[in-house]
């Protein structure tokens, strides 16, 4: 196991490695200099090269690539060129408060997306099923941004229960708090509630017909038990994968969402930096995006690898 | 009177299916003495798994008792509420199903899940539970019952963990233990162990078992009674050693003889005609009449009911006791050769240590981290295992040799890189003299040609969506034959292997499994072979339609004088089919030779287990008499 541990570490790492070359690259690559956007349109040739000297945007690629990746991996996050203050502080903050959201979001995700999917997969067939299946497509086919602007609309405009945007924070109060939340993370969870739910649906249905659950009927035990011990840890494999992968599309929701809401997250941070063209809050940014889906892809594994004994104790067989 | 502890009395059971229900067993009759062994036998589609879980109380998939009741130990199963039937399972009832591969939970430690009925029907404390497991692992004669129950089913073998699946079914000590072809799954070796097991514990715990299979060796072996049931109905019912060396019932006559017999002398196999009836059709007269060739005219307009002939065998067919000593077909004295001039044959295939390794894992995989107390350590490279370890092999034209072994010996990989559908690792292939593997691709394709194969199962080496005419005239296309040419070729091809020219309009799911698998044998015709690789060609296949293969392909090395590379862990079949034998284990030869000396003279040690490990079904009388 801790062998697997230090695989998957060393995957992230290299993944990391990769992704921060990349970034760099698809930055530096970008429309408009970086000098002129500082020092406005109308700035003299003169200043613009002094500027572009003090940022060191006249060395090479790989020079400038290094100095970034040092930096980062001393934890120096670099300077924000618009706002003109370190990047970190802000940084951090965003990503506290988007923290929460996708915190909270993922959680109702796996929560709630999980009991609707084993509760239409043991009911396989009937009434229930098909209601559950129903009200899933349905909201798979129905993209974020319109709900959202559908219950801004509603719940906000006509209804006026929740705010339509912005953030209060726990200190001034858990009801004002969770009033603010309420209305992102709807959003943000309606879709991939469904999308889990399908799928462990399925996976279900799929387990339910194993011969191991036979066996275990066939043991006497009550059709309870065979589902919670026989059914659903192996049911679960497929869903933890997807929901990894469901984190790097809540990421994409993120932005949406927190745009709509305005909400002063990580990914309203995202699109400050790109229409302001500010590279190195824009590199920030895109790092610990990268980083949040490999730890989610690496948490995920890990919980695979335990509720898999032959990925933790290998294949190695007797036979 | 006799003391019955299973009596299933017109047990009727149907299935939901497309457009109404179809009824998989029609009033069957039987009932198991205490203490002794009940052999229920059937091909597939006989209705025989529904049979055990009917009498398990565990009918899934929409499944309903029509009529009839399961009595055991004096109650009715079905008078119960779904709740106590529950409570039996496990309990006085349980079952030991086919494949030990797939029967235990994957994510669960065996000795917990072994510990189960424990817990549930004796209601004893997890650890009581786990004492009385290690006990009873001990009983099914485990080494290391510590070890083997905090093991996963994935660190285990196939018969440690069916040897583990009957420890769970005795549990609770059952009145009746269900075995559901518990050996089919399982190496001849393996499954000569765990009959042996059988065998014991049915005398140390005067067990009664109702036995499922469609093995006549194992059920000759293990069963003092037997109830063969086909389409759903039991056509005869008796003593075993009277009903198998003294068939009554027709089907049951066609049964025996459509079994390859390990002997010297080959015979051909007579196979019985035609297929099983569509369950949703009404019938009326005797099930059996479409394919039975003793059938009168009363046999096609009135069902026989299931009467006694003579002492201890019933049967339900109107003729059975005037054919009592009728053989299925007057078998004809002449043998079919052996090839044993082998050596003076034109060699068409000659592998020459022939090496096939394979790396495990993934990309990572090739990285293994240890831990030296908190230091780790690192280490680079890849398991390597040998599949095929330096194989020499010749088969000369017109001959047969027979490809044994017990899974993971390496057969089907060898089989695969005589025809470079593997690339073996090290080595020579020639192929009609001229070299395989560094061949340029038009050479290679042209030899490829005189090389096919045959695969197992042909319900997945068959495309689902074409018809067969276009899976036959695909080959034809590459070879660049006419459009023409080709559906002339396809009727020609269709005709070699005995189905009428209208298959070619056929898709798969329109065939029996046997009609696929001459499908199967008509593609690998289609380039005009020297060689065919027929690995496990008919291993998915029952015994019936087995026969009758299995005389298409010797028909077809006669017409063609073509070679076969016959692979399979059927020892009867290739003592039946081959010329010359060899014996694989652990991806090398460790014996080869003509059939004869093989079966009569074994002489490596591995051999005369693999053949002493066989079950083997008794001589008829019929013959016995001649």
């Amino acid at each position: 196991m801790a062998g697997y541990v230090l695989k998957r570490l060393l995957s992230i790492a290299l993944t990391m490695a990769v992704m921060s070359v990349l970034i760099f690259w698809i930055t530096q690559v970008m429309p408009g200099n970086v000098a002129y956007m500082i020092l406005g349109d109308f700035a003299s040739p003169q200043d613009v090269a002094t500027l572009e000297a003090k940022l060191g945007l006249n060395d090479p690629a790989y020079v400038q690539y290094l100095r970034w990746a040092t930096g980062l991996l001393q934890g120096d996050l670099g300077r924000s060129l618009v706002m003109d203050r370190p990047i970190a502080p802000v940084l951090w903050d965003a990503v506290g408060k988007s923290a929460i959201l996708a915190g909270i979001s993922i959680g109702l995700v796996a929560l709630l997306g999980i009991s609707l999917g084993v509760y239409a997969g043991v009911r396989h067939g009937r009434i229930s099923d098909h209601i559950v299946s129903v009200a899933t497509y349905i909201n798979i086919a129905i993209p974020e941004f319109l709900w959202a602007i559908v219950i801004v609309m509603l719940f906000a405009g006509y209804l006026n229960w929740f705010p339509a945007t912005g953030y209060s924070d726990l200190s001034s109060g858990f009801a004002s708090w969770a009033r603010h939340l309420i209305l992102p993370v709807f959003t943000l969870v309606t879709g991939l509630i469904a999308h889990i739910s399908r799928l462990t649906r399925s996976s279900m249905i799929d387990t339910m017909q194993t011969q191991y659950v036979r066996a275990a009927r066939a043991r006497g035990l009550p059709e309870k038990l065979v589902i919670r011990r026989h059914a659903l840890p192996n049911a679960l494999l497929p869903t933890i994968t997807i929901l990894a992968i469901d984190v790097g599309i809540m990421m994409g929701g993120i932005v949406v969402v927190e745009t709509i809401f305005s909400y002063p997250g990580l990914g309203r941070l995202l699109m400050f930096a790109i229409q302001n063209m500010d590279v190195p809050l824009l590199q920030a940014c895109m790092m610990v995006i990268t980083f949040v889906y490999a730890a989610a892809n690496l948490i995920a594994d890990l919980l695979y690898a335990f509720l898999n004994p032959k990925v933790r104790y290998g294949r190695s067989s007797s036979e | 009177m006799t003391d019955h502890v299973l009596k299933v009395e017109d047990l009727s059971v149907s299935f939901p299916q497309s457009g109404g229900r179809a009824r998989i067993l029609h009033n069957v009759d039987f009932a198991l003495e205490r203490g002794t062994v009940l052999g229920i036998v059937g091909e597939s589609g006989s209705g025989k798994s529904t049979a055990a879980l009917a009498v398990l109380g565990l009918l899934d998939n929409g499944g309903s008792i029509d009529s009839g009741r399961v009595v055991i130990d004096g109650e009715d199963l079905y008078a119960k509420s779904a709740e106590e039937r529950r409570q039996l399972r496990g309990g006085k009832i349980s079952i030991v199903f086919q494949d030990p591969f797939t029967t235990l939970n994957p994510a669960i430690r065996v000795g917990r899940q072994i510990a189960e009925p424990l817990v549930m029907h004796r209601g004893m404390t997890e650890a009581e539970a786990r004492a009385e497991t290690l006990r009873l692992l001990k009983e099914v004669g485990i080494p290391d019952p510590e070890r083997m129950a905090a093991s996963y089913p994935h660190q285990l073998s196939g018969g440690m963990k069916q040897r583990a699946l009957i420890a769970s079914a005795l549990a609770c000590d059952p009145d009746v233990l269900i075995l559901d072809e518990p050996t089919t799954a399982l190496d001849v070796t393996i499954e000569a162990q765990i009959l042996d097991l059988l065998d014991s514990l049915r005398i140390t715990r005067s067990l009664s078992m109702l036995f499922i299979s469609h093995n006549l060796g194992v059920v000759s072996r293990i069963c003092d009674e037997i109830c063969v049931l086909y389409a759903g109905r039991v056509v005869e019912y008796g003593k075993s050693a009277s009903i198998l060396t003294e068939p009554r019932h027709p089907y049951t006559k066609g049964l025996l003889a459509s079994l390859p017999k390990m002997s010297r002398e080959r015979h051909r196999l007579q196979p019985i005609p035609g297929r099983l009836p569509d369950v949703r059709k009404p019938l009326s007269g005797c099930v059996f009449a479409p394919r039975c060739h003793f059938a009168e005219p009363r046999c096609q307009t009135t069902p026989p009911a299931i009467t006694p002939i003579g002492e201890d065998v019933a049967a339900a067919c109107w003729r059975a006791s005037e054919l009592a000593r009728t053989p299925w077909r007057i078998e004809s004295s002449e043998t079919i050769p052996r090839r044993v001039d082998a050596g003076d044959g034109k060699p068409i295939v000659v592998a020459r240590d022939v090496e096939r390794t394979f790396e495990a894992g993934g990309a990572m995989d090739g990285i293994s981290f240890s831990l030296d107390g908190w230091v780790p350590r690192v280490s680079f490279g890849r398991k390597v295992v040998r599949a095929v370890d330096k194989v020499s092999l010749t088969i000369h034209e017109g001959e047969i040799v027979g490809l044994v072994g017990e899974s993971g010996s390496g057969k089907t990989t060898l089989g695969r890189c005589l025809i470079d559908l593997i690339s073996p690792t090290s080595g020579e292939v020639a192929i009609d003299g001229a070299q395989l593997l560094n061949a340029s691709r038009s050479e290679k394709r042209d030899l490829l040609k005189r090389a096919q194969i045959i695969f197992q199962n042909p319900d997945s080496s068959l495309n689902p969506r074409k018809s067969i005419g276009e899976t036959l005239e695909r080959p034809l296309e590459l070879v660049g034959l006419g459009r023409e040419e080709r559906q002339r070729r396809v009727a020609e091809l269709l005709d070699l292997v005995r189905l009428d020219a209208s298959y070619a309009e056929r898709y798969p799911h329109q065939m029996s499994g046997g009609e696929k698998q001459r499908v199967g044998i008509a593609r690998a015709l289609s380039t005009n072979p020297r060689f065919i690789v027929c690995d496990e060609a008919v291993s998915a296949l029952d015994v019936s339609v087995q026969a009758s293969i299995l005389n298409l392909l010797l028909d077809l090395r006669e017409q063609f004088k073509l070679a076969y590379l016959f692979i399979t862990h059927d020892l009867s079949v290739v003592s039946y089919i081959a010329d010359r034998i060899c014996v694989m284990r652990n991806g090398t030869i460790v014996e080869v030779g003509s059939t004869e000396a093989i079966i009569d003279r074994p002489q490596h040690p591995y051999t005369k287990a693999l053949l002493a490990a066989v079950p083997k079904v008794p001589e008829l009388r019929a013959n016995l008499d001649r």
